[in-house]
Formats: C-alpha cells, sequence, structure tokens
C-alpha cells in the first residue's frame, strides 16, 4: 500500500468529516436547547440536497446559487418547523417531541419519494469544480478541497457566533438554564427558533454541499445521521468542539478502516464509541449531568 | 361490591376478550400471515415496554435483539441441525448474551446518551449482518429458513403455526406479568419512580436494570425467532433502526406500562399498515402523520385512553 494512496485516504476521510460536523453542529445545538434528539435532522439533510437539486435545475444551473439559497431557505423552513411543530410540544417529556421527530422523519422521506421517485436523482460537480488540484505527490479533487474549507469556514463562523456575540451569548446561556434566561426577560422561544434555524440551516449546508459527492435519493440522511449520533457520544454532547472533533475522527475512521478492510469500516465506529465510553463516558466536551 | 373488585372484574373481561380475540384471530384478519405478525410485534412490543414502560429506559435498539434472534435462529435451522425448538433456544440465547453485553456498556450512561449508545450498538449489529454477506446473506437477508415439523406437529401449515406463535406469546406475557409483579420488578419500577431513594435503601440501580434488560432482550429474541420461521427468510431490516423505532411507536401508541397496551398498539399499527398499504405506496406518510398525531392526540396511548373511559386504575 502506497503512502500516497493512504494521504488520498486520510482526505477522503476528512471530507465524510466535514458533513459529519456539520450535521452533529446542528444536532448537538439543537439538543443543547431542548435536550431532545432530533430524528429528522437527517431528513432535513436529504431535504437540503433535493432543494439544491430543484434549485439547479428549475432556477439557475448555477452551483453558487443552490449553494447561498439551500441554507437560507432549510434555516427558513427549520425555523418555520419550530414555530409551528415544535413549539406546541415542549411541556411534554422528550421521549414525545422525540417520537414526534421519528414520525416527521418518515412524513419528510415519504414526501420527496412522492415527488422525486424512489430511485433519486442525478446530481454531477459544479462546473467551476471539475478536475483536480495537483500537490506535488498527489492529485485531488477541486470540490472536495471546496468542501473541506467551507466546512472549515462555517465552523469557524458558528463557534464565533456562538462565543463571541450577544445572540450567541444568550443562546449558550439558555443551554445551561432556560428558566434564568427566561427571568431576565430575554424571550426564550425567539431563541429557540433560531436556533433551529441556525441547525437545520447547517444540515442544509451538509446536504447541499455533500450533493455532488453522493447518492441524492430520499433515503441518503438515515444512516448518517446515527453516524452523527456516534459524533456526538464522542465528541460530548452540546459542544461545539466536540461535534468538530468527533466528526473528523469518525470521518478518519471510517476512511482507514476502508483502507484495511473494506466491510470492517462501519462497525469500527461503533466498536471505538464502546471503548470510548468504557474509558470517558461523558465523550471529549461533554459536561456533568447536563440533560441527564 | 367495592370499586376495586370492579375494576379487577372489568380488567379480567378485558384479558378474556382478548384472548377471545387472539383464538379466533386467524379467521377474521384478512389472512394468517398477517394475524402471526401482529402476535409476533405484539410480543416484541411487550418485551420493549418492559424496558421503556417499567424500567423507564428509553432503548433505540431493540432491533438489535430482535434481528439477532431471528438471524440466530434462522442460521441453525440453515446450516446447523432442522429442529425449531434448538434453533429458538439459540435465537434467545444469543439475544440475551448481546443484550448482557450491550446493556451492561449502555447503562452506564443515562438518559438520552443512554438512547443513543444503544441505537450505535444496534447499528454494528446491523453492519455486521450487511457486510458479512457470506454468513449473513448481506443485503438480501437470510432466504429460505425452513419450518420443519415438530415431532406431530407441521408448522408448515399457515395456521398450525399462528397457534404455535400463540402459545408462545400467551406464555411469554403470563412470565412478563409474573415479572413485572415480582419482588424484582417492583424494585425496577421503584427505581424508575426515585433512583436515589431506591440506591439509599441499598438497591444497585444499574445490576437491577440490567436485569430487566436482559429479560427484555430475550423476549425480543424469542420474537426474532418467530418471525424467521413465519417469513422463512430474515430480512436485514429487521436490525436496521427503523424497526428499532417501530416498537417505540408501538408501545408508545398502545399505552407503555401496562404490557397490554403494547399488544393492542401492535395490533392496530401493523393491521393499519396493511390496509394502507393496500390502497396507496405512501403508507409511510400516513404512518408518519399518524405518529405526529398520536403526540399531539393522546399520549396515554389506547390504554390511557380506555383506562379514562372506563374508569380503570392502573
Amino acid at each position: 500500500m502506497s503512502a500516497q494512496f493512504i494521504v488520498i485516504q486520510l482526505f477522503n476521510g476528512l471530507v465524510l468529516g466535514c458533513i459529519y460536523v456539520l450535521l452533529s453542529l446542528g444536532l448537538s445545538i439543537i439538543f443543547g436547547m431542548l435536550g431532545i434528539i432530533n430524528f429528522a435532522h437527517g431528513a432535513f439533510y436529504m431535504l437540503g440536497a433535493y432543494t439544491a437539486y430543484t434549485i439547479g435545475s428549475y432556477i439557475s444551473p448555477n452551483f453558487w446559487v443552490a449553494f447561498i439559497f439551500t441554507p437560507f431557505l432549510m434555516g427558513i423552513f427549520g425555523a418555520a418547523c419550530e414555530v409551528f411543530l415544535f413549539r406546541p410540544l415542549y411541556k411534554l417529556p422528550p421521549l414525545y417531541i422525540m417520537l414526534f421527530t421519528f414520525g416527521l422523519m418518515m412524513v419528510l422521506q415519504d414526501a420527496i419519494r412522492m415527488i422525486f421517485g424512489s430511485m433519486g436523482v442525478p446530481y454531477s460537480t459544479p462546473d467551476s469544480f471539475i478536475g483536480s488540484v495537483n500537490l506535488g505527490f498527489m492529485q485531488y479533487p477541486k470540490y472536495r478541497f471546496f468542501l473541506i474549507i467551507v466546512t472549515c469556514l462555517f465552523s469557524i463562523a458558528v463557534w464565533l457566533f456562538l462565543s463571541k456575540t450577544k445572540l450567541g451569548a444568550m443562546i449558550r446561556a439558555s443551554t445551561d438554564d432556560s428558566m434564568m434566561v427566561d427571568a431576565l426577560g430575554i424571550n426564550i422561544s425567539r431563541i429557540i427558533t433560531i436556533v433551529f434555524g441556525l441547525g437545520i440551516g447547517l444540515a442544509g449546508l451538509a446536504g447541499v454541499l455533500a450533493a455532488p459527492i453522493q447518492n441524492v435519493t430520499h433515503l441518503m440522511g438515515m444512516d448518517y445521521l446515527i453516524d452523527c449520533f456516534v459524533v456526538v457520544v464522542i465528541g460530548g454532547m452540546g459542544s461545539i468542539a466536540g461535534s468538530i472533533i468527533g466528526g473528523l475522527i469518525v470521518g478518519e475512521i471510517i476512511a482507514l478502516g476502508i483502507l484495511v478492510w473494506p466491510p470492517i469500516a462501519h462497525t469500527l465506529i461503533y466498536l471505538f464509541m464502546a471503548v470510548f465510553l468504557l474509558i470517558r463516558p461523558r465523550g471529549l466536551f461533554g459536561r456533568e449531568a447536563f440533560h441527564e | 361490591m367495592s370499586s376495586g373488585m370492579v375494576l379487577k372484574k372489568k380488567k379480567s373481561f378485558f384479558g378474556f376478550l382478548l384472548l377471545l380475540l387472539a383464538l379466533f384471530f386467524p379467521y377474521i384478519a384478512p389472512y394468517t400471515a398477517l394475524a402471526s405478525e401482529i402476535l409476533i410485534f405484539a410480543l416484541f412490543s411487550m418485551a420493549y415496554d418492559l424496558v421503556l414502560g417499567y424500567a423507564g429506559m428509553l432503548s433505540f435498539g431493540h432491533a438489535a435483539f430482535f434481528g439477532l434472534g431471528a438471524y440466530a435462529t434462522g442460521i441453525v435451522l440453515i446450516r446447523v441441525y432442522p429442529s425449531v425448538p434448538l434453533g429458538l433456544l439459540t435465537g434467545v440465547v444469543t439475544s440475551s448474551i448481546a443484550a448482557l453485553i450491550t446493556g451492561f456498556l449502555s447503562i452506564r450512561r443515562r438518559g438520552i446518551y443512554f438512547t443513543m449508545v444503544t441505537l450505535a450498538f444496534a447499528q454494528m449489529f446491523y453492519f455486521i449482518a450487511f457486510k458479512w454477506t457470506s454468513f449473513t446473506g448481506g443485503d438480501d437477508g437470510l432466504q429460505s429458513v425452513p419450518r420443519p415439523a415438530i415431532g406431530p406437529l407441521h408448522i408448515t401449515s399457515e395456521k398450525v403455526l399462528y397457534y404455535f406463535i400463540l402459545s408462545f406469546v400467551l406464555v411469554s406475557l403470563f412470565l412478563a406479568i409474573r415479572v413485572v409483579n415480582s419482588p424484582f420488578g417492583k424494585v425496577v419500577q421503584a427505581i424508575k419512580e426515585n433512583r436515589n431513594r431506591a440506591m439509599s435503601i441499598g438497591y444497585n440501580p444499574e445490576r437491577y436494570k440490567l436485569g430487566m434488560f436482559v429479560i427484555s432482550g430475550f423476549f425480543s429474541g424469542l420474537a426474532g425467532g418467530l418471525y424467521a420461521l413465519l417469513l422463512n427468510f430474515v430480512p436485514l431490516s429487521s436490525l436496521h433502526w427503523t424497526t428499532s423505532g417501530e416498537v417505540v411507536v408501538m408501545t408508545i401508541v398502545g399505552g407503555m406500562g401496562s404490557l397490554f397496551g403494547p399488544i393492542i398498539g401492535s395490533m392496530l399499527i401493523i393491521l393499519l399498515r396493511d390496509i394502507i398499504s393496500n390502497f396507496t405506496q405512501s403508507w409511510s406518510f400516513i404512518m408518519g402523520l399518524l405518529f405526529m398525531g398520536s403526540v399531539v392526540g393522546f399520549r396515554g396511548g389506547i390504554i390511557g385512553v380506555l383506562k379514562e373511559r372506563l374508569k380503570f386504575g392502573d
């Protein structure tokens, strides 16, 4: 096995990890806010890819149009879902809200199947990213570089937004103690809406980014969702850094697993998670007794 | 007559009705295999209720025990020896061991973390079955599981198989009721109600929860083994996390913490799915709406509605 092949596979792991990072960030901040796992998150990711496809085929074939508008549209859709669907449910135990997201997942996936069929839709690499970059010792597709850079930028932006802005501070405070934040006169339900919009918008971004390198089908989000659960368990629930580092770790484990013996690649991350739980039950950056 | 006695009479009356329905179900249901499938999922969701309703643990990985039971039973019947008792026993033992190991690891975490860990373990088994094609059949599932005769009992007939399954379900239900009402079951419920108090009395919550988890895995494995017999094959989807999701839904729609609720829930959901899928391909859309609606509409489940209407106690 040549060193070049290993490096390429490391890059592939990084690309996969980037998708995990974007999805887990959304999953994790929504969890931090509400204490629920959003089972529909994978479906929102899938919806992002289909939104990009729809924009690409009916509005403008220019990739940038889809790239810019998809996360926005998904963010608005996510916020609307929060206002109209989730808000009436907050008084219920988390179990029921999770069941609700499970139902929502089925509805979204089947709706897309009804509209676009069960075979999926074709999505080709955008024209401006065809070809590869020569790194001297190897060639690597341009588009994948673009994906890595975009993820880096957005991860930094989310981190800056949450740690440096006033709104970010409000979100972090609500995650810690939403009653207290409410008592201080901050409109907590608006903050929840923003968090939902942000999380689903990131899922939409992951969807449009993944569309050219994945099979776009109505079930594309299902198994990604579970992989993201592994990411947040390893990284620690509700932690931004945990989602980023956990996502990259999981992506690399799968990529290197494929290098060693393809059938074991996916099993490996679950094994890794089991070992991790034994050594460090709260994950890398998880806090003590957070939503337990 | 005291209200307690009225209650008990009403309860046993409904239990009797359910039993009567079960006895004649193959003659009422659209087809016998559907009746058998309902029984199997009734058993599976009842097993699940032991964990969710009585121990308060939201496992999202019960497909692992169901699927492992099915695969182990099928593999023994195909490759080792065509004996149904041996197959089912292997299935049940495999699932129980899997429940013991994964339970031991996942019970270390509580709440949502527990949910995700069980889910991830179940995915691990799913991927093993998916990738280990030579052993499990991979994506195609485990094909042509035989139904050898058990002594004079020829379960190749769908009706005979139904009553064969029914006997298992009835015995399991009886055992589950015994477990729930045993001192062990009471401790588990006490831990669910107030963990700290149970601990301060001197019970080890993790050990009791693990016990209930393994019992639940045992019955789930039995349901899986019977499923392999019913279908004559084991679909890969039996291990998929959506199967775990379905059993959660059946249990909650029926009403958790009642054992009978999940039975009614699985009956309703499987019947509905069968009926809806006759009309439209988009049954999953309608079922999804139904799940969302059931969260908003009746959270106590069907049993909860019955209790309210008929003034049942717990």
